[in-house]
């Protein structure tokens, strides 16, 4: 027997529980979500047998059938079939099915079994199963297929032990397909289905109607009532951000205060202080505080793929779509570009249309992402004058994301007019999965994934930029009385060569540097901002946000007008709407759409474009007396 | 000699496509015929199994062996069904 480690490969159907598996077999936390499709590349994992033997498990995406109708199909079958070069067949394949629908999901393992490869069936959410009235018997199902098969609840981990005890050498002979008869292999395969179903799965009623045919007739997919629904549930999620998180933000805003307060007192009055609590602490907590706002859109975003509501959505969506040139598909990308653009391109590969996916990928960077936010929030109450939290700041807030999205529907018709019909169409299909309770321990792990990468991001390149940005702002010194620091520094002088480019924008040199920092990564904005206008740390939250405001009211151009009019935030606000300012975005478009092309001129585009916006806002906003 | 098969339930009272059924009814696949064939087997709509069709509109959502499923009227048009036989 060899030392290299055997492989198993999970296939099954999409959305039927192969990553909670692959989790509980190799003890990782990948992202789970009901919603077909959330796999869209390869997982490899370890695992032990009860017998200690170590395993290779490999997580494929979900597939209806060995003829691979998008890409993320066709990864596993060109897997399974040995298409891959350099890598070696699977020496297991773990097939999953969905015991309450084992009539579609026998045929993907009757196809393994016909491949003459080993198969063990995994009889996954039995639980469900027989809820429904479906009576099971595991059984007989493996004396008639000849293969091993385990009934498991995977999410609840039951089962998970007697599939390791399946994994353990020698494997199961190779079975015999014995449906096979006649020429057609399709039919021959179904009859035996249909067969095997009457026996081992007798379900006493076929249609029942269950809790969820109910909600989702009366309610969630009703014509008036679903999109009534469908804009509540947005609607409150967007105000359960703006509201929840006001709490830890008070936190996060003092632990840091706490901190700068106690730098400056330990250390002696002179540009290391200034550097460590200007540059350093308030750079980062300018940054860190909006945390509390990201984990909360990550786990509403979570919350509402794991219950089963996102493929709803979807389907309500699709008509909605349709009028963009996209489909139904094209909802969960976008709709998660509105927590990143990352993930939201990368899962466009569920997409089977080449065209429509491109132009998706073209246009998820338009929902406005999480690290648009803490722009938003430090813009939104400044033009309503109010403290944070009111119903109005969550309108104004949905307008933005409504503003970006239709924008977005408008460039995607243009572009999917503009590349041509599909030379291969893809109907629209969608599976709407039972409704489950969430699994919290998922969208926990999934929400802390999120939440430590937006901190090391504060940690890596915000924290770089912001002492560079002190630097900048600070040096060179100037010891003349009269002269105000900042327009000395060479921040200052960089300000005044860009001013006249954002002038027609409404921007002043100072907003223009702000702007020009942040197209390293957007929330940069607010930490340059808070350097530039010099905003000291006050002895409370209150009196720091005050000051701000303070600082923000007081600036002025240099004849004396205000600089933040209400349509100079508009403007800001428009900016940052429409640009591109996400390098790591522009490297997944590259990998994703595979062509410079794409990239490049998503980033030209999308640039010019906020700068066309903001122009014309501020302009006819000028012309009109604002 | 399927094709002739089919041309002939077509012109019995029983036969029709799925779009043509009414949202709530038990129906049962007859015969697929399309370029959508393939891919509607994989998903479970085979020949002999019985769909209730839950609703109507750009899109169809049936319920198929348990699973829900919404697809494209383009796809319902190549289901042909007719009522179960009680």
């Amino acid at each position: 027997m060899s030392k290299e480690a055997k492989t198993i490969a999970l296939v099954g159907n999409p959305n039927v529980g192969k990553t909670t598996l692959f989790n509980a077999l190799t003890g990782s936390t990948h992202q789970v979500g009901n919603f077909a499709g959330v796999t869209v590349s390869i997982k490899i994992g370890e695992m032990f047998t009860p017998h200690g033997d170590k395993l290779q498990v490999l997580d494929f995406p979900g597939c209806y059938s060995l003829k691979a109708a998008s890409k993320d199909e066709q990864v596993a079958v060109d897997f399974l079939t040995g298409k891959i070069e350099g890598e070696k067949q699977a020496d297991l394949v773990v097939c999953m099915v969905d015991a309450s629908a084992l009539e579609r999901h026998l045929q993907l393992a009757l196809q393994l079994i016909e491949m003459k490869l080993p198969v063990v069936i995994a009889l996954n959410m039995v639980d469900m199963a027989e809820k429904s009235g479906l009576r099971l018997d595991p059984l007989k199902m493996s004396e008639e297929l000849n293969v091993p098969v385990v009934a498991m609840q995977a999410d609840i981990g039951k089962g998970v032990v007697e599939l390791k005890q399946a994994l353990r050498l020698p494997y199961p002979a190779l079975a015999d397909a014995h449906w096979k008869a006649g020429k057609d292999a399709d039919a021959s395969r179904r009859d035996f289905i249909l067969k095997l179903c009457a026996i081992a799965a007798r379900r006493p009623d076929q249609h029942q109607l269950t809790l969820a045919d109910k909600l989702d007739h009366k309610l969630f997919l009703h014509p008036f009532f679903g999109w009534l629904s469908f804009l509540g549930i947005m609607f409150t999620v967007f105000w359960a951000i703006f509201s929840l998180s006001g709490i830890p933000m008070g936190w996060i805003e003092a632990a840091f205060e706490a901190l700068g307060d106690c730098a400056a007192g330990i250390m002696p009055k002179g540009d290391f202080q200034s550097l460590l609590v200007d540059g350093v602490i308030g750079g980062i907590g300018g940054v860190v505080i909006f945390l509390p706002q990201i984990v909360l859109l990550f786990f509403f975003i979570g919350l509402l793929e794991s219950s089963g509501y996102m493929s709803r959505a979807a389907y309500l969506m699709d008509g909605f779509m349709s009028k963009a040139g996209l489909s139904g598909k094209a909802f969960l990308p976008l709709f998660s570009s509105y927590a990143c653009a990352i993930p939201g391109v990368m899962a466009t590969r569920t997409i089977g249309s080449a065209k429509e996916r491109l132009v998706t990928i073209f246009v998820a960077p338009w929902m406005s992402c999480s690290a648009r936010l803490p722009v938003y929030f430090l813009i939104v109450p400044l033009l309503l004058h109010e403290e944070e939290g009111s119903w109005k700041q969550a309108l104004v807030l949905f307008s933005i994301y409504a503003v970006g999205t239709l924008s977005a529907f408008i460039v995607a018709k243009l572009l999917r007019n503009k590349l041509g019909p599909e030379t291969d169409p893809q109907p629209f299909v969608l599976e709407l999965p039972a409704y489950r309770k969430p699994q919290w321990p998922y969208i926990l792990r999934h929400v802390a994934k999120r939440g430590f990468a937006f901190i090391r991001k504060a940690g890596g390149i915000i924290l770089g930029l912001s002492i560079l940005l002190w630097a900048l702002s600070t040096y060179p010194k100037t010891d003349d009385e009269g002269v105000d620091p900042i327009s000395y520094s060479a921040m200052g002088r960089m300000g005044k060569v860009i001013e006249p480019v954002v002038k027609p924008l409404g921007f002043d040199g100072r907003i223009g540097t702000a702007v020009l920092t942040s197209f390293a990564a957007r929330e940069v904005f607010n930490s340059s901002l808070s350097i530039i206008l010099r905003v000291e740390q006050g002895d409370d939250d209150v009196e720091t946000r005050d000051r701000m405001r303070e600082r923000i009211h007081a600036a002025t151009w240099p004849d004396g007008r205000p600089l933040f009019t209400p349509l100079t935030l508009i403007s800001i606000l428009v900016f940052f709407i429409y640009a591109l300012q996400c390098l790591p975005t522009s490297a997944v478009v590259l990998r994703e759409a595979g062509s410079w092309k794409w990239a490049v001129g998503q980033f030209a585009f999308m640039s010019s474009f906020a700068y066309m916006a903001s122009l014309l806002v501020y302009q006819i906003g000028s012309l009109l007396g604002f | 000699m399927m094709h002739h098969d089919f041309e002939r339930d077509l012109g019995a009272d029983s036969a029709m496509t799925l779009n043509q059924a009414g949202v709530g009814c038990d129906v049962q696949i007859r015969v697929l015929s399309g370029p959508g064939c393939e891919r509607l087997r994989d998903l479970g709509f085979c020949e002999q199994m019985q769909v209730r069709k839950l609703a109507h509109g750009r899109n169809l959502i049936c319920s198929i062996c348990g699973t829900k499923m919404a697809i494209s009227r383009d796809l319902a048009e190549q289901v042909f069904v007719e009522p179960v036989s009680v």
